[in-house]
């Protein structure tokens, strides 16, 4: 099942979501911010955002600090949602 | 906060066929003329260019549109039909118009993400809607372009937490970026990246020097197909994988190709795509 991470209300009021969806780009593990009509990727093995555009400063330290809080949460609904691409692996 | 990608040149000329009071204003941004008499009808075909969009929410408001075309009218632009559609009128309207997308039982996104969908820069890549066939066990996505992508039932793998997707209950959600079938989640950009190789091209272009190589494309595909790298067994050895994704394989042979191609899904000439 998708799982969407809880946000604040002022956040989900702005449209903000946090998800990782059963079908996903599979290459790295990752999280995606969803606002409207725009998404970032963020590399749950590096915390990094994975790609330049839409502009990542775009996305507020609220929503960033609010899914770092959760990491090892997401990290786990991962392994759980892709066991055959798991956080840690090496190969 | 963020900013919304959005089409400052966004110029179409947008009629919207509609009797409902409030929805025009979810459009408003689009600046449609709103079309709600036979009359209009008949006033904005003569009107309208190759640039226009149509946007219909009303059976009848189409057929008067279908009536004034087969009167002689000049071909229109791009035809929106989210209304229940017979099938005996789409001929007409894939004639008329230089696309259309359409819906059998109400399968497009809400009328304020559709308006925002329409305008934005990155329209193509995000769905407004789509018609699942039970029949060929396919789903036809329409783009924000209106153009179509079909896609296999087999296309949507079981989580891995064993949510499997529920083909009777499809929805396209979060402004046009994922698929719902169910409880089941699919992103619309892992749809495209397996499906539309422009796509792929696209997205290749962002990425970043080694990333780029034969290597990277196996391993990505790979994991995409969810496959270990003993799945090439007894063919091809798990260290031999590893070695070609690691580009330390200068020249594949075309055994060992051939191999990849069959357990990867794809043609050759596909692998440097992803």
């Amino acid at each position: 099942m998708a799982f969407t991470l809880k946000l604040p209300a002022a956040l989900r009021k702005a449209g903000w979501k946090v998800k990782i969806r059963d079908k996903e780009r599979r290459e790295p593990p990752h999280v995606t911010i969803l606002r409207r009509t725009d998404a970032w990727r963020v590399n749950l093995r590096t915390g990094n955002f994975m790609d330049a555009s839409p502009d990542p400063s775009a996305v507020p330290d609220e929503v960033v600090n609010h899914m770092r809080s959760h990491w090892e949460r997401l990290c786990r609904k991962w392994d759980e949602m892709y066991p055959d691409n798991p956080m840690k692996n090496d190969d | 906060m963020a900013m919304v990608t959005q089409d400052a040149t966004f110029d179409l000329d947008v009629f919207l066929l509609d009797r409902a009071k409030k929805r025009p204003a979810s459009f408003a941004a689009l600046r449609p003329h709103v079309v709600s008499t036979l009359g209009d009808v008949r006033d904005s075909v003569a009107h309208a260019s190759r640039d226009s969009l149509w946007i219909s929410y009303a059976n009848d408001l189409t057929d008067a549109l279908m009536r004034s075309l087969s009167a002689g009218s000049s071909a229109l632009g791009l035809g929106l039909f989210v209304h229940p559609l017979d099938t005996k009128s789409i001929p007409a309207l894939s004639a008329a118009f230089r696309r259309i997308a359409f819906t059998a039982d109400g399968g497009f996104i809400p009328a304020d993400e559709l308006a925002e969908v329409l305008r934005a820069e990155n329209r193509a890549d995000l769905f407004v809607g789509g018609i699942v066939n039970q029949g060929t066990e396919t789903i036809t996505f329409w783009r924000g372009d209106l153009q179509s992508l079909t896609v296999p039932f087999s296309a949507f793998e079981e989580s891995g937490d064993g949510t499997v997707p529920d083909f009777t209950s499809f929805a396209v959600v979060d402004f046009g970026q994922t698929v719902r079938l169910g409880e089941y989640e699919a992103a619309v950009d892992a749809i495209l990246y397996e499906f539309d190789r422009a796509y792929r091209r696209k997205i290749k272009k962002e990425r970043h020097g080694t990333e780029q190589s034969f290597g990277a494309s196996v391993r990505r595909l790979r994991k995409q197909r969810g496959l270990r790298r003993e799945d090439f067994e007894p063919e091809l050895s798990a260290k031999t994988i590893a070695r070609i994704e690691q580009g330390k394989v200068k020249r594949i042979h075309p055994s060992t190709l051939d191999v990849l191609c069959d357990r990867l899904s794809v043609a050759a000439d596909e692998i440097r795509s992803y």
